[in-house]
């Protein structure tokens, strides 16, 4: 099956992304949150059973977040990227832990880096950062440079 | 045996038994490597044959309990520090601290991120810094041998500004573990502020044109 079959396949049966192709043999989804878990385990049984990570982007400019997923097909040599956005006030989407085991931790890292909530999952508790009480730190609008001046201190020579 | 080792309250009130005990510190020193960056990889140069610190009386040790100096190799983050602290409290006086690169002068190459702490000797008394992003097994050897000098003539005393000061030192320590409040504004109003400069930067958008127009 050549890849533009196949991604004509993949919008058939996910009704709601937007399918593209990229680079030869990587394919691009784009699903609304609610689709999130049913397009994912979609595609799991269609043979893209490895999820080889699960990330966070921050697009401050259009107010939202972006979770991808990455997956990738041992059978077919395809790998395929699914996104989705949220609102970055107060942004949950479902988790997809009973997929894949392995995406529970990273979801409990989006959740302590970026402040996604991931309804469902068991364990979202801190994991890297000691006693946080400020904003997510790998949030867009978490002054890091500030954040260490006043935490830390440093030199007043120091100071650019 | 005890004729060998009897010395006179007089010679202790001195300072001259200080002086021998000082001499054969600075000729056996045992170093803890605390590994928590890029530092380590200086480590086994500096011990294997080529430089060869064994030379100089100074040799790796497994535990804090058995050991001289404590070796910070590196940046130091949040999570560190604590252990950091914990380590050095475990070891038996007299005890020194090198720090080992620049991360721990100032935060090195990590100074502005929220997890590194960017001056070990606010938390800890550092006796000797060797500065370098990394230090060169020569300049490790040099650090070391400045701390021999200093330990000889009895000016490394870094464990005793931790006994002195460690009123500070704890507060200092307390102050970054154990944080109850946030460091910066809010999030709420951080975001309202954003929304209100976006909101004003798209009202000048907007108005510019008819500005320019009259």
């Amino acid at each position: 099956m050549s890849i533009a079959e196949l991604a004509d396949r993949v919008a058939r049966e996910n009704p709601g992304c937007r399918v593209s192709e990229r680079y030869g043999n990587q394919l691009e989804l784009k699903s609304p949150v609610r689709q999130w878990v049913t397009t994912l385990s979609q595609l799991k049984t269609a043979g893209f059973e490895h999820l080889s990570n699960l990330a966070c982007v921050d697009w401050i400019d259009q107010d939202e977040l972006e979770l991808l997923a990455n997956l990738w097909s041992h059978a077919r040599r395809v790998h395929v990227t699914v996104k989705t956005r949220v609102p970055r006030e107060a942004p949950a989407v479902p988790t997809v832990h009973a997929l894949w085991p392995q995406a529970g931790v990273y979801e409990r890292e989006i959740h302590e880096f970026f402040g996604v909530d991931f309804p469902g999952n068991p364990e979202l508790e801190p994991m890297f950062l000691h006693n946080w009480k400020d904003l997510p730190p790998l949030r867009k609008d978490f002054d890091t440079r500030e954040y260490s001046r006043r935490a830390y201190g440093f030199l007043e020579e120091e100071q650019e | 045996m005890s004729d060998m080792l009897s010395i006179s309250r007089e010679e202790i009130l001195d300072g001259r038994w200080e002086r021998i005990l000082n001499f054969f510190r600075s000729r056996s020193l045992w170093m803890l490597y605390y590994c928590t960056g890029c530092g380590a990889i200086e480590l086994p140069p500096s011990m294997t044959s080529r430089f060869d610190l064994e030379r100089f009386g100074i040799g790796p040790m497994a535990t804090p309990r058995q050991s001289d100096i404590l070796l910070i190799t590196g940046y130091i983050s949040l999570k560190t520090l604590k252990r950091v602290v914990r380590t050095y409290e475990q070891m038996p006086e007299p005890k020194w601290v090198v720090g080992f690169g620049s991360c721990p002068i100032n935060g090195g190459i990590y100074w502005d991120s929220y997890a590194t702490v960017n001056h070990l000797e606010k938390y800890i008394p550092v006796d000797v810094s060797i500065a370098g992003c990394m230090p060169r097994p020569q300049a490790v050897i040099d650090g070391l041998q400045k701390l021999m000098r200093l330990i000889q003539r009895g000016e490394a005393v870094g464990y005793k500004k931790y006994q002195l000061n460690n009123q500070w030192y704890k507060t200092n320590q307390r102050e970054v573990l154990e944080r109850t409040e946030p460091v910066l504004a809010p999030a709420s109003s951080a975001r309202a502020e954003k929304r209100a400069r976006r909101a004003e930067a798209a009202g000048a958008l907007v108005g510019e044109p008819a500005g320019g127009a009259s």
